[in-house]
């Protein structure tokens, strides 16, 4: 966990979350790549009503979609990852120590 | 766990600004072959989509009309696998590759370093060489200071926005795409991922450059981890070039005294990432060997053999045996090209029509007038580029009957159909409670497209 945690603070702050966006980037690409080559837009705009935007327009607001979800992942993932602020855990080990 | 970082830190690496790196041009055999695979890999990017094939663009990721065409083949959503299978490929020879020499895919092939190469030169023609981009940075903004600016930048982002226009023609017909554009047709959403393509290569290429490959790169990550003791890497020898330091020619006393390297810091000028090579080898180098060039001309100029920069393996620099062929390299080249063959047959054996038969849940069989009968549901996916007409047998029981709601089988171009089928078999035929069947399928207007699917035929105990 140190590894982990060390190298993110090595890292420029701006670029923490341009990884984020990044790699959250590359993932939706993956998970909309997969969607649509299984549903086709069209055949889904027949079924659900949604503003008819064409299949262009559904790709990409599908890829939006996935993007804002694994985006949200990554960042709480990250958020979680950092070290709690005012926690007690942890006392007891060094209580055991002294 | 760590040490929480305190308030200044936090502070200093949140207004810590980068360094910009200005890469000294470099000549020399590794940069002959970078600008050989730059030009060929940006002339292929650029030129493809405008090359015909069949009397259509050679390669179109259809994406409004879901077909891709690769060169006379069509693919569908169905052939996604296909597809998966490929990328699987590509990453596995990239490791196959990696694990040989090194980050090769980095120097040579990779889109940011080739994006970026082209925006250096650019540069380059507009602002002058490396101590003339420096110079003009330090000085005060001025009215010659700006227009040099300012058409830098417009050239690259004229370059970006057709980037940006050729990539999306990769997946709207690009003919089309250009007479829209033309006439200021192009569609909103279209217009927005030219836009998206094109700032992203104007900002990758032209501002963050070697911070892509730093920070943002998955694949630099990942890169460590095949790497071993034999893997080629560019090094400095620093057995050869310790002690370094100045010295002049008719010092004989001191050429005695120290290595190789006369500190001349050319292969840090040259890097394009900023790292100096004789720190050993390091996260950052993308193995471009743009050092290995600059020092070679060292060498060369103060009669020392060339070779104090190369590409060698960690084992050999250490004076140990290095080989080529280990463990790893077999194991990663034996499931390529198990992988490869496999993926070549697939690919040549697909025929253009699929079939899957699903029997009906709800009924085992049914019995009627001595007949027993069974219910099937059938997939028939139509991947060729006509239409077709299909006729439909089956076969594995003595006198069995097919029936079908409709009279004739035919599927539009890429479309699935559903078909729902009955088959009927005189209860004395059969001779165990499942008995084998086999579905064919056939084009009426090209026998050889013909599928054949395995499914079961229920009935009760003979
Ligand atoms: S150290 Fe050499 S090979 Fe590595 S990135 Fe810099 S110039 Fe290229
Ligand atoms: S280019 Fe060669 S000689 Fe010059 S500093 Fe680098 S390693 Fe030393």
């Amino acid at each position: 966990m140190k590894k982990l945690i060390s190298d993110i603070s090595a890292i420029p702050e701006p670029y923490q979350f341009i990884s984020i966006l990044w790699l959250s980037f590359l993932m939706a690409g993956v998970a909309t790549g997969i969607f649509f080559s299984v549903i086709d837009p069209m055949q889904l705009e027949a079924c659900v009503d949604f503003p008819e935007m064409g299949r262009i327009g559904a790709y990409t607001t599908g890829f939006f979609l996935f993007w804002i979800l694994t985006a949200a992942s990554s960042l709480l993932s990250c958020y979680f990852i950092l070290p709690r602020k005012g926690s007690g855990a942890g006392d007891q080990s060094k209580a055991d120590q002294a | 766990m760590n040490a929480p970082r305190n308030d200044a830190d936090i502070q200093q690496s949140l207004f810590e600004k980068r360094q910009k790196i200005y890469p000294r041009e470099v000549h020399g055999r590794f940069a002959r072959l970078r600008v050989i695979s730059i030009i060929t890999l940006l002339g292929l990017f650029y030129a493809l989509p405008w090359i015909d094939w069949d009397g259509r663009q050679s390669v179109l990721f259809d994406l409004p009309a879901r077909k891709f065409h690769v060169f006379g083949l069509t693919f569908w959503p169905q052939d996604f696998l296909l597809l998966a299978f490929l990328l699987m490929l590509a990453a596995l020879s990239l490791f196959f590759f990696t694990a040989i020499a090194g980050r090769l895919w980095c120097g040579y092939a990779c889109p940011q370093t080739v994006w970026t190469e082209v925006f250096l030169w650019m540069e380059r023609m507009i602002e002058g060489d490396r101590i003339a981009q420096m110079r003009l940075d330090n000085k005060p903004m001025s009215w010659k200071k700006f227009r040099i600016k300012a058409t830098k930048h417009a050239v690259w982002i004229i370059f970006s926005l057709h980037t940006g226009a050729t990539f999306i023609g990769y997946f709207v017909p690009i003919r089309e795409l250009t007479s829209q554009i033309m006439t200021l047709e192009l569609g909103a959403w279209a217009t927005f991922w030219m836009l998206f393509y094109g700032f992203a290569t104007y900002g990758n290429a032209g501002w963050m450059r070697e911070q892509v490959c730093i920070y943002m790169c998955p694949y630099a990550r990942f890169q460590s981890a095949m790497f071993d003791d034999d893997t080629m890497v560019v090094s400095y020898d620093a057995k050869r070039g310790e002690p370094r330091g100045r010295r002049r020619f008719d010092d004989e006393e001191k050429r005695a005294q120290l290595g190789d390297c006369i500190n001349c810091t050319l292969c840090v000028q040259v890097c394009p990432t900023g790292i100096d090579i004789r720190d050993g080898l390091q996260y950052e180098c993308i193995g471009c060997s743009a050092c290995i060039d600059a020092c070679n001309d060292v060498m060369d100029k103060v009669g020392y053999e060339p070779g104090l920069i190369r590409y060698t393996t960690q084992n050999l620099i250490e004076g140990k045996p290095s080989r080529i062929i280990r463990p790893r390299i077999v194991i990663y080249g034996t499931i390529l090209l198990s992988l490869t063959g496999l993926f070549i047959y697939i690919a040549g054996t697909r025929t253009p029509l699929a079939l899957d038969v699903i029997r009906d849940r709800n009924q085992l069989y049914r019995e009627s007038r001595g007949m027993i009968e069974n219910v099937y549901k059938l997939k028939i996916i139509n991947m060729d580029e006509q239409p077709h007409t299909y006729s439909l047998s089956v076969s594995g029981i003595d006198d069995i009957r097919l029936e079908l709601e409709q009279a004739k089988i035919r599927v539009d171009s890429g479309k699935v159909m559903a078909l729902p089928v009955r088959l009927l078999v005189r209860e004395d035929t059969l001779t165990s409670r499942s008995s084998d069947i086999e579905f064919t399928l056939t084009a009426t207007a090209d026998p050889e497209l013909s599928v054949s699917e395995h499914a079961r035929f229920i009935g009760p105990m003979p």
